[in-house]
């Protein structure tokens, strides 16, 4: 019966192509969602993975860096530098601001670095200088390719005009990037009394990173202690919270589309085969034994079209970023367990009409030409 | 037309499992451009609602959501002695994150003089904040999390008291919330800090020169309201508008190949008497002009039940998760009906060619 299933399945090559790619894009639009959030948690995180800090001390109640802000008065560092346990403490400056590049204005995290920072600077440098100095900046090597400058070119933030020193490596988001300038230029461009947004801590070898947060949170008022995973959670958390429902409702919707199309897919062969079916029907074949060929054509046709979806949503994961658009898309195995499960489901749910449709199947009918 | 549409109803499953197939991607498209317009009405809606017309921000900041941004000392008071300058409200404004019942909410604080304005422009329960522990929180926003008036909520570690609720301030990506500028100056670490200001123009005034005039003032830009409100929307298209242009098109290959299928289906079993017709006579146009009659209607019947299915799922989203706005509009039907004739000419391709390349003959030596 299985080779019969196969065979009714790849007699007609166009229709199957046409059906296998229908399964495929309804699998792939659920796969592609998910990747873009997948893929937006990845970037959202890389440069406070990349910091090399053990700790993250903020603003009370501050528990990351996306869409929030957090100011701390700026002796706030040198205390937490006091602290036992503490091996280095670096203070940073943070807002989400615009950076023009020549014509095109772009969301950046904008970071305030100190002289020689021990931590919190570019993790891969393209070219050029791997600190600002006064007046200088250092912009995403992606950004300034995609916006013509380089080297030497001049970006505008806040009104300010800054010299591009270095262009980093790795530090572009989803639809900006992260610009790294002095701490001098920084509380320039924010008037105020001198504060600062975070503190990054490396612990001392052998100290114990929990044991380090709890005292400096404990000790110095009016600030919260992360560790850099539990930041960096926080932060992903905020990109989940905010695209959760919406993944829902979309994915809800690829299940249903690839329902559809697979149940017209499974129908219409069995609907053209019925005198076939009619016959075998007639030479003693149980309803069981046709209710297996149908269902191991929905099985077939729904997991080759979900080699097919996931196949191109890698596709498009590798080539998105050679591509000038904002989207990085990563396949997690989690979500292509979640999406393999749907496609079962829709396997056996789009069998029911056929299987209906064999059931009442007269033998009769068919030596009578109906 | 007759041959073409007793064709395609001659199996009504099948027909009915096209429309749907197409309906539901005709939904899909529907819907992404509808949350995409909802979420762009209101990403502006605190621009539109605010008082005045021109918005000063710090120099080099055009945006209200997009940026940070802090005037220099004195702002306010060199821009109220501008001619032609009525009113001037300062606000003190920033995204926050707040932490509600293990979630993340991005929202968006507005730090405001209440004797001045720019803070809730409606407010469905309570009152406006009268202290600087109280606030008051976007009513879709307080709904989600049930949290009321009364309540406390916490904000960057400082308890406030909900005060009251305001209408018409939410979004699915943010919220707003209201508190007075001199708490939003405690949360930021900022006394005396101003990050834009409003500004009302007198009736007899000329708009262009007194914003030009302000934007001579140091350290500012000012722009128009409109403008800013433009800035923020091109701003978040460019954050949405490539993963809503893959799902677009995704759904539109879906449903063309949804169309394909069955008018694919249809043709090959009716191939006989394709070859017939060929055999009598009928030209090449003739038979094409039944493949496309027959993609045609199942496409538009496809998009006409999309539409409603869209409409809605549309209310129902926005019923139970009333942070979505999501609006359809005309121009979005016409789009879909445009998508629906695309798809079912992309269709009727392979079904054209199978009976173009038919021989008559091969009918009658079958």
């Amino acid at each position: 019966m299985t080779r019969l299933a196969l065979r009714n399945l790849f007699q007609s090559k166009a229709r199957l192509v046409i059906s296998i790619g229908g399964v495929a894009l309804a699998l792939m639009l659920m796969l592609s969602l998910d990747a873009i959030f997948a893929g937006v948690e990845e970037r959202v995180v890389a440069y406070i993975n990349h910091t090399g800090a053990d700790l993250f001390v903020s603003q009370s109640g501050v528990r990351n860096l996306h869409m929030a802000s957090s100011w701390m008065p700026a002796s706030v560092a040198e205390q937490v530098a006091d602290r036992p346990g503490v091996d280095e403490a670096t203070p940073l400056l943070y807002h989400s601001n615009l950076v023009s590049v020549g014509d095109e204005r772009s969301a950046a995290y904008i970071i305030g670095l100190p002289p020689d920072p021990a931590m919190g600077g570019p993790w891969s440098i393209a070219a050029g200088r791997t600190t600002p100095g006064p007046g200088e900046a250092i912009l995403d090597e992606g950004i300034a390719s995609t916006t013509g400058v380089g080297l030497g070119d001049e970006i505008r933030i806040l009104g300010r005009t800054f010299e591009i020193a270095g262009l980093s490596e790795g530090t572009a988001t989803q639809g900006g990037s992260v610009v790294f300038i002095s701490q001098e230029d920084f509380s320039q461009l924010r008037p105020g009394p001198p504060v600062i947004s975070f503190v990054l801590v490396r612990v001392r070898p052998g100290a114990d990173v929990t044991t380090v947060a709890e005292d400096i949170e404990a000790e110095i008022g009016g600030v919260t202690v992360l560790s850099r995973p539990a930041f960096a959670s926080e932060e992903q958390k905020v990109v989940r919270d905010m695209g959760n429902d919406i993944v829902a409702i979309m994915n809800i919707i690829g299940f249903m589309v690839g329902l559809m199309v697979m149940s017209l897919t499974v129908y219409t062969a069995t609907l053209s085969r019925r005198a076939e079916y009619g016959m075998l029907k007639a030479v003693g074949a149980r309803n069981g034994d046709l209710y297996q060929t149908v269902l191991t054509q929905s099985l077939v046709s729904v997991l080759v079209g979900l080699g097919i979806g996931l196949g191109f949503t890698l596709a498009l994961a590798a080539v998105a970023p050679r591509l000038d658009v904002p989207l990085t898309l990563v396949v997690r195995p989690d979500s292509v367990l979640r999406v393999a499960a749907a496609s079962l489901v829709i396997a056996a749910v789009s069998a029911i009409l056929p299987i209906r449709q064999i059931r009442r199947l007269d033998p009769v009918m068919v030596f009578r030409g109906r | 037309m007759l041959l073409a549409r007793r064709n395609l109803f001659q199996e009504r499953t099948r027909f009915g499992l096209s429309v749907s197939g197409v309906a539901l991607a005709i939904m899909l498209i529907l819907l992404l451009n509808g949350f995409l317009t909802g979420m762009f009405r209101q990403v502006t809606s605190y621009l539109d609602n605010s008082p005045g017309s021109i918005l000063i921000g710090q120099e080099g900041v055009a945006n209200l959501l997009g940026a940070t941004s802090t005037l220099p000392d004195g702002a306010a008071a060199r821009a109220s002695e501008v001619d032609g300058v009525e009113r001037v409200v300062p606000i003190l404004s920033q995204f926050v994150i707040l932490d509600l019942h293990q979630k993340k909410v991005p929202a968006y604080m507005v730090g405001y003089l209440p004797q001045e304005g720019g803070g809730p422009w409606a407010m469905a329960e309570g009152r406006e904040p009268t202290a600087d522990h109280e606030v008051v929180v976007d009513l879709v926003l307080a709904r989600r999390h049930a949290i009321t008036i009364g309540d406390s909520l916490d904000i960057l570690g400082q308890p406030f008291t909900i005060t009251g609720l305001s209408e018409g301030s939410a979004s699915w990506m943010t919220g707003f919330f209201f508190v007075r500028k001199t708490a939003a100056e405690g949360l930021l670490q900022s006394p005396g800090a101003t990050s834009y200001l409003l500004v009302g123009l007198s009736p007899d005034a000329s708009g262009e020169a007194v914003r030009s005039r302000l934007a001579d003032q140091p350290g500012v830009d000012a722009s128009w309201k409109t403008d800013a409100a433009a800035n923020d929307l091109r701003l978040y298209a460019r954050f949405f508008s490539a993963p809503a242009k893959l799902m677009v098109g995704i759904s539109f290959w879906i449903g063309s190949l949804v169309v394909g299928l069955v008018i694919y289906t249809a043709t090959v079993e009716r191939q006989r008497e394709y070859g017939v017709l060929k055999a009598v006579g009928a030209g090449n146009a003739t038979l094409y002009s039944v493949v496309v009659i027959q993609a045609v209607i199942a496409a538009l019947a496809g998009v006409a039940l999309g539409v409603l299915l869209a409409y809605g799922l549309a209310e129902w989203i926005m019923a139970v998760r009333p942070q979505f706005l999501i609006l359809l509009e005309s121009d979005d039907i016409l789009r879909a009906l445009m998508f629906g004739l695309a798809m079912a000419l992309a269709a009727a391709l392979l079904p054209a060619q199978m009976v173009a390349r038919l021989a008559p003959a091969e009918v009658f030596r079958r």
